[in-house]
C-alpha cells in the first residue's frame, strides 16, 4: 500500500472522528491511530532509506525502520487514549493530521515535501493547543516550532548539495536544518516551548507531538549527516551536540526540581535531548541503537505515565518509572550506556555533561517512584486498564532483558 | 536587456514591508497579495509566465479561500471563541508596540538578506548569486513576524510570507522540478488564508450570538 493512501486514511479518520463521536463514545478516537498503525503494516516496503536531502521526487514506500516506528507510535498513542480518564473528541482531528504528516515525512526523500508536512502538523498542533489554553506558552509553541518548519522550508530550494559541497551554501543549509531539527524537537531553547506546553495542558493533548512527531523527526534527523552536507556537516553535528547536551542537563535539573505533574515530560525531553546530542554529535553505531532503545522505552511507558498521578495505576506507574531510571535491567540502562559510549568517543566535556543529565534523570525517577499521592480508583477502563498497564510494564521488562533483539524486531536493525 | 537587481530588490522590499505592517481580519489574504506582487518581477525574470502564474494563482486563491473560509465559518453550526485577531496574551507595558517591533525587525532583516544574497548561490544546474535579496528579505521578515507573533493572525501571515518566499526561491533554482516545487511551497499561503478566514467566521458568529443574547 502506498504511504500516501495510509496518510489519507489517517487524515479522513481524524477529520471524521470529531464529527461522528460524542462525549460517551469519545474513547473511540483511539481507532484513528489503531487503523493508522494497522495500515502501516501493509505499507509498500522501500529498500532505500528516506533521507530528505534530495530533489522533488515521488513517494514510493516506507523503509523498515520508518515502518516499525510508525506502527509502534500508532499503537502507543491508541493506548494513551484508551487509558485516559476522559477524552476530548477534537483531539481526533489533531491526531489525524499529525499521523498523516508523520507517514509522509517517513516516506519522503524530498526536503520540500517533508517541510510542508511538518509545517501542517505543527500548525495543527499549535492551533489545538492555543484553542485549549490561549496564552504565552501555547503561542510560543507556534512561534518556535513554526520557526523550525520555516527553516526547513528555506533549506529546501538549496538542496541537493551535490556539486556545491564547499563554500557558504552547505553551511547555511546545515544551519537551517539544525535550527529546524532543534526547534521541532524542543531542544532549543533548552526545551522552552515544550516545557510550557507540558505545564499548561493535559498530557493527552501533548501526546501527538511526543509520540508521533518527535520519534519521526529524530529518526529523520539522524540520517542528515549521512547524506551530502559537504562542509556543513560539522556545523549540523556540533550545533545539535551543544544544544542537545545543554537541554539534557536543563531538562534533568527541572525534572528533579519541577512539579510532579510535569516530571514525565521533563524526563522525556531530557532523554530526547541526550539522543539528539549523541546521534548527531557522535554519529557512531552505538548512539543510534541507544537512541532507538530509549525511544522504544518511552513509547511503551508513555500510556501509563501520560496520566495524572491521581488517576490510579499506582504500582504500574512505579514500575514504569523504574524502567526509565537507568538501573539494570531496565531498557534505559542499555540505551543510556550506548549513548554514553558514543559520546565518550568524542570528548570528555560531552561525557561529563551527559553523566550529569543521566544522574538528574535517575534522581527524578526515584522521586517519582517514592512520591506518595492520594490515588483514586482506576478510572477509564477500570480493571481492564490496570491489566493493560501491567502488560505494557511486562513488555518494558522484556525490552530491558533483550534490548537489541527488541529494537531489531521493531526497527529491523 | 539585463536584469535590474535593485529594481527587483525594491519591489520585494516594498511587498514584504507592507505585509509586515498589516493587521486585521483580511491581513493574511492581503499579505499574500502584496508579497506575491513584490516577488512577481523576480518570478517573471527567472520563471517567465509560468512563474508569474504560480504567484498569481497563489494570491487569487488566498483571497478566494479567505472569503470562502469566512462564509463557511459563519454558515456551519460549530462555534469557536478563538478570535485570531485577539492577542493570546497581554504583554507588559513597553515603550514600543508590536508594529514598532516589526518595523525594527524589517530594518534588521536588510543586512541578513544582503549577506545571503551575495554569499549563498542558489540553483540546481547553474548557480545564481546576488539576486536572492528580495526572497531572503521576505523570508526573514516572515520569520521575524513569526517570532514577534501575539495573535493567530500574526502566525498565519508569517506562514504565508515564508511560503511565497520559498516558492519564488524554487523558481530561481531552475531545473525540471522548479515549477512543481514552487507550486507546492506556495500552497501553504492560501491554506493559511483559509484557516484565518474560517476562524474569523466562527468567532464572529459566536460574537453575534453573544450580542443578541445580551440584547
Amino acid at each position: 500500500m502506498n504511504p500516501l493512501v495510509i496518510a489519507a486514511a489517517w487524515l479522513v479518520l481524524g477529520l471524521a472522528a470529531p464529527v461522528l463521536l460524542r462525549r460517551r463514545t469519545a474513547r473511540l478516537v483511539a481507532v484513528v491511530p489503531l487503523v493508522g498503525a494497522g495500515l502501516t503494516l501493509l505499507a509498500a516496503r522501500s529498500t532505500s532509506t528516506a533521507v530528505p536531502l534530495g530533489g522533488l521526487s515521488g513517494i514510493g514506500g516506507l523503509d523498515r525502520a520508518g515502518q516499525g516506528m510508525l506502527i509502534l507510535a500508532g499503537l502507543s498513542l491508541a493506548l494513551v487514549i484508551l487509558l485516559q480518564p476522559s477524552i476530548d473528541v477534537s483531539l481526533g482531528r489533531t491526531i489525524g493530521v499529525v499521523g498523516a504528516a508523520a507517514t509522509v515525512v517517513m516516506a519522503s526523500s524530498d526536503p520540500l515535501v517533508t517541510a510542508v508536512a511538518l509545517t501542517a502538523s505543527m500548525a495543527t498542533l499549535a492551533l489545538h493547543w492555543i484553542g485549549l489554553s490561549p496564552g504565552r506558552t501555547t503561542l510560543a509553541a507556534g512561534r518556535v516550532a513554526g520557526t523550525g518548519t520555516a527553516a526547513l522550508l528555506a533549506a529546501s530550494p538549496f538542496l541537493p548539495l551535490t556539486g556545491f559541497t564547499t563554500g557558504d551554501r552547505p553551511v547555511v543549509v546545515a544551519a537551517l536544518l539544525a535550527t529546524g531539527t532543534a526547534a521541532m524537537l524542543a531542544v532549543y531553547p533548552l526545551g522552552g516551548w515544550a516545557a510550557g506546553i507540558i505545564g499548561s495542558l493535559k498530557p493527552v493533548d501533548v501526546a501527538p507531538w511526543m509520540i508521533l512527531l518527535v520519534p519521526v523527526v529524530l529518526l529523520i534527523a539522524e540520517r542528515f549527516p549521512g547524506g551530502v552536507l559537504g562542509n556543513g556537516a560539522p556545523i549540523f553535528e556540533h550545533v545539535l551536540l551543544v544544544v542537545g547536551l545543554g537541554s539534557a542537563v536543563w531538562g534533568g535539573f527541572w525534572a528533579v526540581r519541577g512539579p510532579g505533574a510535569t516530571r514525565y515530560g521533563r524526563v522525556f525531553m531530557a532523554d530526547i535531548a541526550l539522543c539528539v546530542a549523541a546521534v548527531e554529535g557522535a554519529a557512531v553505531s552505538p548512539a543510534i541503537t541507544g537512541a532507538l532503545i530509549i525511544l522504544v522505552t518511552h513509547l511503551i511507558v508513555a500510556p501509563i505515565l501520560l496520566r495524572s498521578d491521581q488517576a490510579g495505576l499506582l504500582w504500574p506507574r512505579r514500575v514504569a518509572w523504574a524502567l526509565l531510571s537507568g538501573v539494570p535491567p531496565s531498557p534505559t540502562f542499555w540505551g543510556r550506556l550506548l549513548l554514553l559510549e558514543a559520546l565518550a568517543a568524542g570528548n570528555v566535556g560531552s561525557t561529563i555533561a551527559a553523566v550529569v543529565a543521566m544522574v538528574a534523570i535517575f534522581i527524578a525517577t526515584v522521586l517519582a517512584c517514592s512520591t506518595r499521592v492520594r490515588v483514586g480508583r482506576a478510572t477509564g477502563w477500570g480493571r481492564a486498564g490496570e491489566v493493560a498497564a501491567w502488560l505494557l510494564v511486562a513488555v518494558g521488562i522484556a525490552a530491558g532483558l533483550a534490548p537489541q533483539s527488541f529494537t531489531g524486531f521493531v526497527f529491523g536493525h | 536587456m539585463g536584469v535590474s537587481a535593485p529594481l527587483l530588490s525594491a519591489a520585494g522590499v516594498v511587498g514584504a514591508v507592507v505585509a509586515m505592517m498589516l493587521d486585521g481580519r483580511r491581513a493574511v489574504a492581503l499579505a499574500v497579495v502584496f508579497v506575491a506582487a513584490g516577488l512577481t518581477p523576480t518570478a517573471a525574470t527567472f520563471g517567465g509566465a509560468p512563474g508569474v502564474a504560480v504567484l498569481g494563482v497563489s494570491a487569487v486563491a488566498a483571497v478566494l479561500l479567505s472569503w470562502a473560509g469566512g462564509v463557511g465559518g459563519r454558515a456551519l453550526p460549530w462555534l469557536s471563541r478563538l478570535d485570531p485577531t485577539i492577542p493570546a496574551f497581554a504583554p507588559a507595558d513597553r515603550l514600543f508596540g508590536p508594529r514598532s517591533s516589526r518595523a525594527f525587525g524589517a530594518a534588521a532583516a536588510i543586512p541578513v538578506a544582503s549577506w545571503v544574497s551575495f554569499n549563498v548561490p542558489i540553483g540546481q544546474v547553474t548557480a545564481v548569486e546576488g539576486l536572492l535579496f528580495p526572497i531572503a528579505y521576505t523570508w526573514s521578515c516572515g520569520v521575524i513576524r513569526l517570532l514577534l507573533a501575539r495573535t493567530l493572525e500574526d502566525l498565519a501571515v508569517a506562514v504565508a510570507m515564508v511560503s511565497v518566499a520559498t516558492g519564488t526561491a524554487w523558481l530561481l533554482r531552475s531545473g525540471t522540478d522548479s515549477f512543481p516545487g514552487a507550486a507546492l511551497a506556495c500552497v501553504l499561503a492560501p491554506l493559511s488564508a483559509l484557516l484565518a478566514g474560517w476562524l474569523h467566521g466562527r468567532s464572529s458568529r459566536h460574537a453575534r450570538a453573544l450580542v443578541e443574547h445580551e440584547a
